[in-house]
């Protein structure tokens, strides 16, 4: 009986103040869609780390018989002895060196010559003009300068690369987007909060009068507070449900789209998909649930006198 | 079933109190009428057995329960036993009369069944039978008046508390208002009428406890709304340009009754 009375209350609520509630619905949805833009965002940063840290290689690049123009390589192409004592000094560094390939400069011709099959300047390169190469596997990718340093300017090699600084500045920029987002979510968050403030003030006092008479006959302060509580959390909650439908297309059509185009179906591939999302829609619809509850709870005790 | 000893109300710290020093006992079933001018402390009086307010000392006792040592969460079962009326009938506009009155029911979580049978045997007990699908505004005064005394007592509490209840109506509508919570009464429900209406107190000779800037002054059974000093002229006794208490203005200065006993038109 009394649940059913309330739901009715609860409706009847909601369609009296159905501009107010609706104005909740669209500030938790932006709010909610900005914070779940920054967890995924830190979750893509996550992933990509993990991605391409395990690809990442110091290259030690060996002299070919162009590269006369190095001190290093004033002797011309390396010749198997500097080759044999660069190889043992990158073993020397084990643990930190998990692994070292040698890289031929025909195998080195061979995979450029698949990786950029269209490319104009293919005509323009000879395999000995590819220089051959030791990729180098870290333990730790984020201690590449400590290899890079030691093999660097060793007679018979050309240059060291390290992959890991292209990637530091990628990282550091989808860092900067992530909590970008998050500061934003933040601020829409507070907004929301102000605004279910303000809904439920307004409410409690357009409904004044029965509230005082669900005093004066003695409703116990949850029965008074109920419809109020679950009012806002419906609101809020339609709203998480929009910001995650919003969050599933901008995955869909918006990144999926974009990086299948730019991308051409090898190294640049979307690593966030809607199992993501999905990973975090619990999280999302909980925070929802305690920030309305709190900010409901804490505006009736202050507003809705029992 | 009202207990007062030693009650002072303050609403400050540095005001005068409300209610001063006040000891009373009303017991079950009684009929009460509460009056004195205004501002002598019939409206804190009534919240104070409600609990709207606290009391600054003393002990207060409703239908057996300590309202002092009563913690917040205790307070909507003492209500539960309190039923409350109001000068201004404060209905739901947007309920019918059926509505309005099973409304508590429905707060109180009583049963569908209980509910059927309680609201229409309510509504007959305050004389409202065949008005049950009204909206409020669709009543006079007095039938308003009979929706919410039928509100407030459809739970059956021991005790009904009455503010100004006539206050709004015609001398004629105040009796049949005050018959019907004489009726009440009938059913051992404790009744307390806080009053400025002489002609429904010399009428209806219950008990009449006057209030004077926050005490009693007076408490005496089958009593008239003035002292008994002279019954035919039933003018107040007060120095003349004195307020009703030490401190305290009177705000109502027509609050002297010189209309013929019995049609406080004022109001
Ligand atoms: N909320 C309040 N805050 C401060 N003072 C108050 C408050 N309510 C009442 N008072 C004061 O307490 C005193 C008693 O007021 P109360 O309302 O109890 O009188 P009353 O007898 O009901 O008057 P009336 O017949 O006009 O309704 C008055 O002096 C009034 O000014
Ligand atoms: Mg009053």
């Amino acid at each position: 009986m009394r649940l059913q009375f309330m739901l009715g209350e609860i409706a009847s609520g909601i369609r009296r103040n159905a501009s107010m509630m609706a104005s909740v619905v669209l500030v938790s949805m932006i709010s909610l869609f900005f914070i779940g833009t920054g967890l995924l965002a830190q979750r893509e940063v996550d992933l990509a780390k993990g991605y391409w840290y395990d690809k990442v290689q110091v290259s030690v690049f060996l002299c070919t018989s162009q590269s006369s123009d190095v001190p290093s390589c004033a002797d011309g192409a390396a010749s198997p002895v500097q080759t044999a004592s660069i190889k043992r000094e990158l073993l020397a560094q084990q643990p930190l060196v998990e692994q070292v390939y040698y890289e031929s400069s025909t195998q080195a011709y061979s995979r450029f010559k698949t990786q950029f099959a269209s490319s104009p300047y293919l005509s323009q390169i000879s395999p000995q003009s590819m220089p051959a190469a030791f990729r180098v596997k870290l333990s730790d990718p984020k201690r590449y300068g400590d290899v890079a340093s030691l093999v660097s300017g060793a007679d018979g090699v050309e240059a060291v690369s390290d992959q890991g600084k292209v990637l530091d500045t990628f990282f550091k920029i989808l860092n900067l987007l992530s909590i970008g987002a998050v500061v934003l979510a933040g601020l829409m968050a507070v907004c929301a909060v102000l605004l279910m403030t303000t809904t439920i003030r307004q409410v409690a006092f357009s409904r004044r009068r029965q509230v005082g008479i669900m005093r004066v006959v003695g409703a116990s302060n949850s029965v008074i507070y109920l419809p109020f509580v679950i009012e806002t959390m419906v609101a809020t909650l339609l709203g998480a449900v929009l910001a995650i439908a919003g969050l599933w297309a901008l995955i869909h059509f918006g990144i999926n789209h974009l990086f299948n185009h730019v991308g051409n179906g090898g190294d640049l591939v979307s690593l966030i998909g809607t199992d993501d999302l999905w990973a975090i829609t619990p999280w999302m619809f909980l925070g929802t649930v305690v920030l309305a509850l709190f900010t409901a709870w804490l505006t009736l005790r202050r507003h809705v006198r029992v | 079933m009202i207990r007062f000893e030693n009650v002072t109300m303050k609403y400050g710290a540095n005001d005068a109190p409300a209610l001063d020093d006040v000891s009373l006992d009303i017991g079950r079933g009684e009929f009460a009428f509460l009056v004195g001018a205004s501002g002598s402390g019939k409206s804190t009086l009534i919240q104070l057995t409600t609990r709207e307010l606290v009391a600054t000392r003393g002990k207060i006792l409703v239908a057996g329960k300590d309202l002092r040592a009563m913690p917040d969460r205790r307070v909507p079962m003492l209500r539960r036993e309190i039923g409350v009326v109001f000068q201004d009938f404060r209905l739901l506009d947007g309920k019918t009369v059926y509505q309005n009155v099973a409304f508590v029911l429905k707060v109180l979580g009583a049963k569908r069944h209980v509910i059927k049978q309680l609201v229409p045997e309510t509504l007959e007990l305050v004389g409202l039978e065949g008005k049950a699908r009204r909206m409020p505004h669709e009543l006079s005064g007095g039938e308003q008046q009979r929706v919410a005394i039928a509100r407030a007592v459809v739970k059956k509490p021991p005790i009904l508390l009455a503010d100004e209840p006539t206050g709004n109506l015609d001398p004629e509508i105040s009796e049949d208002i005050v018959k019907v919570l004489d009726r009440i009464n009938k059913t051992n429900t404790t009744v307390v009428v806080a009053t400025h209406d002489q002609g429904i107190v010399d009428n209806f000779a219950k008990r009449v406890i006057e209030l004077r800037g926050g005490t009693v002054i007076r408490d005496e059974q089958n009593g008239r709304y003035a002292e008994m000093l002279a019954p035919t002229s039933a003018r107040r006794t007060r120095p003349a340009g004195s307020p009703g208490g030490p401190g305290r203005p009177a705000r109502r200065p027509a609050e002297d009754p010189t209309t013929v006993a019995g049609s406080p038109a004022d109001r």
